[in-house]
């Protein structure tokens, strides 16, 4: 197991449901949500590298192309 | 504190505001982006390109039309052309058209900061901005170069000191040439020239080759050659330029033909020599983007040499530079960044025109190139003629021509000179983009009587003898 701390833009959120949704959504790939910021849509979460990648966590379906949400990867450490 | 944007663009042209929009619709205006440019804001296609360059072919139209009616019965007339109206109206039109289509739209998008400069790029993840303010420098985690292009000047002594215009400049005239002499005659030339032409310059397109541009279907190129002369534009093919020089108020443009100096007295010049794309002081090495005098080089989604940074329009290396080529890719890469996907754009499914009368509109493989990658064309071509509304318009001067592939019957090019072929070459592009036959084309009705009929006929000459078909034969 190889924990990473992922720090990642998301957009599209605009209130406390988009919050939960996104959470939901990361928390479906086994990511540990850490914080998610409404107001700076910055979403920290830790992972197993051996489970997702962080490159991977960002394709999630709930930042598809058919959802609201979309995210980038800011910093893995 | 340095600036730190999701998205830097460097550009704001059609590229640019493309992938800013589709940027802001997919981050729902999250998105912060940079844009940074220098001059008039909207690119080629608003200020220099498309926009005046459409205007004043339509405008010399109406002069042409007064000046030689098509029907018996109609009196010709010689109407009065003012000549620095018109160039006031048409830049008036440019105004409006980059108000409402560029400056009024940013409005809708606080998101995006406009930057007035000249871009450097400095590291992977930096630009500096220099404007008359000074020096700024941004930060940017996803870039997008969409510098666009610049007419190219050749080099021909004597070129800079005598003057010439560019389709860049040539919008500011006030007073129409009285002899004009065109160096290149692409695109441009063409649409510019018969224009001036038309509003009373006497127009010569000076050109080493007989044809129009390399990748245009020969026999449709040199059937607009033929229009064009017919409307009474000189071609001097087989010139190649020495140099030009000022002879009291006359340009002389000095060729060799066959060997000898002729000499070319004109009192305009304009070049027509194509574009370069706009790379210079952007220092795209500085990135590790590869590039070359043709531009930026790219890979099917658009990513540069360097995958954190796109490339979209006129600057990127590729066969077209057309406005809503740029937008489209502009329009993907935002998808290709933001929804991390990885479109292309297949080019052979991509129309362009030249806006002359008639029009010469064009999708898709010419019957050489087809028959050099595939070895297995097979061609169809009509004369405009054979069209019934052509000969209701008293048109004669135009062709139809279709490529496909002989095994399958599938439609891989067409290729149309005739009045409106810009207004309905999507037909083509749909037939290639779906993988259409000529007889998928055949099975569906089309109008009669259209120009746009002529690709109908054309899919019908595959399998029968036109001249022993009823007009309206399905």
């Amino acid at each position: 197991m190889t924990e990473k701390k992922v720090t990642m833009r998301v957009f599209g959120m605009t209130c406390d449901d988009c919050v939960r949704t996104v959470t939901d959504g990361l928390e479906k790939q086994g990511a540990d949500v850490l914080s998610i910021s409404l107001s700076n849509g910055i979403a920290i979460v830790k992972i197993d590298d051996a489970k997702i990648s962080a490159e991977n966590l960002i394709k999630a379906p709930v930042f598809g192309e058919e959802s609201h949400y979309k995210a980038q990867l800011r910093r893995v450490e | 504190m340095i600036q730190e944007y999701d998205l830097v663009i460097i550009g704001r042209g059609a590229a640019a505001f493309s992938a800013a929009i589709r940027t802001s619709e997919i981050t729902s205006n999250q998105a912060s982006i940079a844009m940074i440019g220098f001059g008039p804001i909207g690119g080629t296609c608003v200020n220099v390109g498309c926009v005046p360059s459409k205007y004043i072919i339509e405008a010399a139209k109406v002069v042409s039309t007064q000046r030689n009616p098509r029907y018996p019965g109609i009196k010709q007339s010689d109407p009065v052309v003012e000549f620095g109206k018109l160039m006031e109206s048409l830049r008036g039109a440019v105004e409006e058209e980059r108000k409402s289509k560029y400056e009024d739209v940013l409005k809708f998008y606080p998101n995006i900061t406009m930057y007035e400069g000249r871009a450097s790029i400095i590291s992977r993840d930096t630009v500096k901005v220099t404007s008359k303010l000074g020096e700024e420098d941004i930060k940017g985690y996803n870039f997008i170069i969409a510098t666009g292009s610049s007419p190219m000047i050749p080099k021909i002594e004597g070129l800079e000191d005598t003057g010439y215009l560019t389709s860049d400049s040539v919008w500011s005239l006030n007073e129409l040439p009285g002899e004009i002499g065109i160096l290149g005659g692409g695109f441009v030339g063409l649409e510019i020239g018969q224009a001036l032409h038309r509003l009373g310059s006497s127009v010569r397109i000076i050109k080493k080759h007989d044809t129009i541009s390399r990748g245009i279907e020969r026999e449709v190129g040199s059937e607009l050659i033929r229009a064009l002369e017919n409307d009474g534009i000189s071609f001097l093919i087989g010139r190649d330029v020495e140099k030009v020089y000022q002879r009291g108020d006359k340009k002389i443009i000095s060729t060799r033909y066959k060997g000898k100096i002729e000499e070319i007295e004109v009192d305009e010049i304009l070049i027509a020599s194509g574009r370069k794309p706009n790379v210079a002081g952007l220092s795209p090495e500085n990135a590790g983007i590869e590039y070359s005098d043709k531009g930026i080089k790219v890979n099917d989604d658009f990513s540069t040499s360097n995958p954190l940074i796109y490339a979209a329009g006129d600057v990127v290396d590729q066969k077209y530079r057309l406005e809503t080529l740029s937008a489209r890719e502009g329009a993907i890469i935002a998808s290709n960044i933001f929804n991390h996907s990885s479109k292309g754009i297949n080019l052979q499914e991509v129309p362009w025109a030249i806006f002359t009368e008639p029009q010469l509109a064009s999708v898709g493989y010419t019957e050489d190139e087809y028959n050099r990658n595939f070895g297995k064309a097979v061609v169809r071509t009509i004369p405009l003629v054979m069209v019934p509304k052509a000969r209701i318009l008293r048109e004669d001067i135009g062709l139809f021509k279709i490529v496909a592939d002989e095994d399958t019957g599938k439609i891989v090019g067409i290729h149309v000179l005739a009045p409106y072929a810009a207004e309905f070459i999507i037909e083509a592009v749909i037939a290639i983009k779906n993988g259409y036959t000529y007889n998928d084309i055949i099975e569906n009705s089309h109008i009669f009587p259209t120009v746009a009929e002529g690709i109908k006929l054309t899919s019908q000459s595959f399998t029968r003898d036109m001249t022993k078909m009823s007009c309206c034969v399905e």
